[in-house]
């Protein structure tokens, strides 16, 4: 589904990416841990297609050249980044912006409008999922939300978005472990043969609730380790240390497949 | 006693003869057009001939009583002021009798006077009277329409409120202009609050790019008393409404707040003072601006504490956004305090459309164009929040361009 070749960013003369390679399959959940300053977040922007990158390499999603693409674009193709940070929009009503996203997408995919009552039909559905007050249709997007309500409601607009690929940037920063449980709940329940993830996380605690089915470990803007979810397990015991300052030997880790 | 015959109006005339120009050295009208100022043509108002159906399309769709003034001349058909509520009087300044006029056409306010208020005193015959007297469930509507004419390109009409004790009201007043001749509309409204009234004032100004607005808003304040006037100066190539707010009695409250929306090379003048003489009043100032195009925004927000007002509690906020290299904005926060124990707050901002928004929105799927729309809308329809009319609201949001969310 998704492939990236060799994909290097670089923000004017700093490189921060450097070669990464990639292949997730459909319905397949993908962690992507690694210390500060790896290039995690860097490479959910780059897939989402964030301005003022340089890019090399390859991304498809299903054959498609996401690097071609505007964000819009890359929205309407699929693609659904949590943001680490979600920006606060006033003024902006937050039911208002999900139906012009749902329909935007839908538009650009040449599928039919949802009319106002059939969107809050659904949009009230995936509040429930991730538990949040169905005030929150009406007040402006994340203005003056708290850190745990804005993550919900990133998890609730990949509910109505339904994405063929989400890229969740540290969803799991500022929660406390009541509203982690919420938005995995919600992450999990949007599992699907047909909808892939990438799941950034500094920590193996979020890995705790949603069980990836590989792990990658990024460092210095390279994947150097993959494995199944045991090898965050390992991280979480040894972190990024064996990873860090000495040229890797490719040595596979307990757990790790090569 | 007629109006042509009180004698501050004889006085204006007199003065008209002699009349000077403001100039680009009057810091309150520095950003004015002062070439076109120049080829405004007054004088005592004139019924133009037919006015077009189509100008009714323009005015909004407000229930209730409402009075329309054409080139300073009331048009009784446009107007509709039977079945007036129980307290108010709404007629035609030309018509009102002495006995409600008398003291009332010729207050002199502490503030500058400047030509055009000068020229609106001595021309100023026509226009509306409202009286309030008791708590108004119905909105009053007063719509001045300017058509230019050859003989006389420039209208003037005055629009006078007396909120008598107690009273509550909401007024709006929409000025629009026909045709696409040059010309003016000159509009002054005097309000006056007696003791804990309230009154809720509107202007929606959209007059065509080929004419001026030049609108002035005195208002003196009794003790207790509530003012909530909220501006949407959307049309005119030169577009300016000045407040002179007086807060002479204890514990009075004014809440200015205002949008201004700028295409093409419109011009659009906000010029606020408000005057605090009396102990322990309150003001807000609250303004908005966006700015397209080559369009230029001011925004000259005055706060004058006097002597012996002890308490006073202020503050001022203009925010502008800039869509354009081209688009301009002046602010400048003024205050001068003379008394103790006040609190004044002041800021501006000046800004762009912020990227991160911007991504935020398109990494949905919503194309660039529309979520740029879409935060523009979102920053200017923050100023309509506590507009209750539906009918205000939808008629702001169709003029902006979009729909009510």
């Amino acid at each position: 589904m998704l492939h990236v070749e060799n994909l290097t960013v670089s923000i004017g003369d700093t490189p921060i990416l450097k070669g990464l390679n990639l292949e997730i399959g459909a319905g397949e959940v993908h962690a992507i841990m690694g210390p500060n300053g790896s290039g995690k977040s860097t490479l959910a922007h780059a897939l989402a297609g964030r301005d003022g990158y340089e890019i090399g390499g390859t991304v498809t999603l299903d054959g498609a050249d996401l690097l071609e693409m505007v964000p819009e674009d890359r929205a309407a193709a699929g693609v659904f980044m949590g943001f680490q940070y979600p920006v606060e929009i006033p003024g902006v009503n937050n039911m208002y912006f999900l139906r012009t996203a749902l329909n935007s997408v839908r538009r650009a995919r040449g599928e039919e409008q949802i009319g106002a009552s059939d969107f809050l039909k659904g949009a009230q559905e995936a509040m429930d999922l991730v538990e949040m007050n169905h005030d929150f249709l009406y007040r402006s997007v994340n203005a003056g939300f708290s850190g745990g309500e804005k993550k919900r409601n990133e998890i609730l607009q990949m509910a109505v978005m339904q994405p063929k690929l989400a890229v969740l940037d540290e969803t799991d920063s500022g929660l406390d472990i009541d509203a982690l449980r919420v938005v995995a709940a919600g992450v999990n329940s949007l599992r699907g043969p047909d909808r892939s993830m990438i799941v950034i996380t500094h920590y193996q605690r979020l890995l705790d609730y949603i069980k990836p089915d590989f792990v990658h470990v990024l460092v210095d803007g390279k994947i150097v380790e993959s494995g199944d979810h045991t090898l965050a397990l390992h991280l979480e015991d040894h972190g990024y240390a064996s990873f860090l300052n000495h040229d890797h030997d490719g040595a596979p880790l307990t757990g790790a497949t090569t | 006693m007629s109006v042509a015959t009180v004698p501050s109006r004889g006085a204006a005339l007199e003065r008209v003869e002699s009349l000077v120009l403001p100039t680009r050295r009057d810091e309150a009208w520095r950003y004015a057009p002062h070439k076109a100022l120049a080829q405004l043509t007054f004088g005592p108002a004139a019924t133009p001939g037919v006015v077009p159906a189509d100008v009714d399309l323009q005015i909004p769709d407000i229930d209730g009583p409402r009075l329309v003034v054409i080139n300073g001349v009331v048009d009784p058909v446009r107007s509709r002021l039977d079945s007036l509520p129980a307290g108010v009087q709404l007629v035609s300044l030309a018509d009102a009798p002495s006995e409600i006029t008398v003291g009332v056409l010729e207050r002199e306010y502490d503030a500058a006077d400047d030509a055009f208020s000068i020229i609106n005193r001595a021309y100023g015959d026509g226009g509306a009277l409202l009286r309030v007297d008791g708590q108004l469930a119905e909105t009053i509507h007063i719509v001045d329409i300017a058509v230019p004419d050859v003989s006389q390109n420039a209208s003037v009409s005055r629009v006078i409120i007396e909120m008598a004790a107690g009273s509550s009201a909401t007024v709006v007043e929409t000025r629009i202009g026909h045709g696409d001749a040059f010309g003016a509309s000159n509009v002054r409204t005097e309000i006056s609050l007696a003791a804990d009234a309230s009154l809720e004032h509107i202007i929606l100004q959209d007059l065509p790019t080929t004419q001026i607005h030049l609108g002035r808003v005195d208002v003196t304040q009794e003790a207790g008393s509530t003012l909530r006037a909220r501006l949407f100066n959307l049309g005119s190539d030169y577009g300016r409404v000045a407040y002179y707010v007086h807060l002479d009695g204890e514990g009075a409250h004014a809440d200015l707040s205002g949008l201004y929306f700028g295409f093409g090379t419109q011009t659009l003048d906000q010029q606020i003072t408000v005057v605090h003489s009396a102990k322990n009043c309150t003001s807000r100032q609250s303004y908005r601006g966006v700015l397209d195009d080559s369009s230029t925004g001011i925004w000259n927000g005055g706060v004058d504490v006097r002597p012996g007002a002890d308490g006073t509690d202020s503050e001022q906020s203009n925010d502008n956004l800039l869509l354009s290299r081209k688009a301009e904005v002046n602010t400048m926060p003024r205050l001068e305090i003379l008394a103790d124990e006040v609190s004044c707050q002041h800021g501006a901002t000046v800004g762009q459309l912020d990227d991160a928004a911007l991504y935020y929105l398109r990494s949905r799927g919503i194309p660039k164009e529309e979520a740029s729309r879409l935060l523009i809308n979102g920053f200017a329809d923050q100023m309509m929040d506590d507009l209750e009319s539906d009918a205000i609201r939808s008629w702001i949001t169709e003029r902006l361009g979009h729909d009510d969310a």
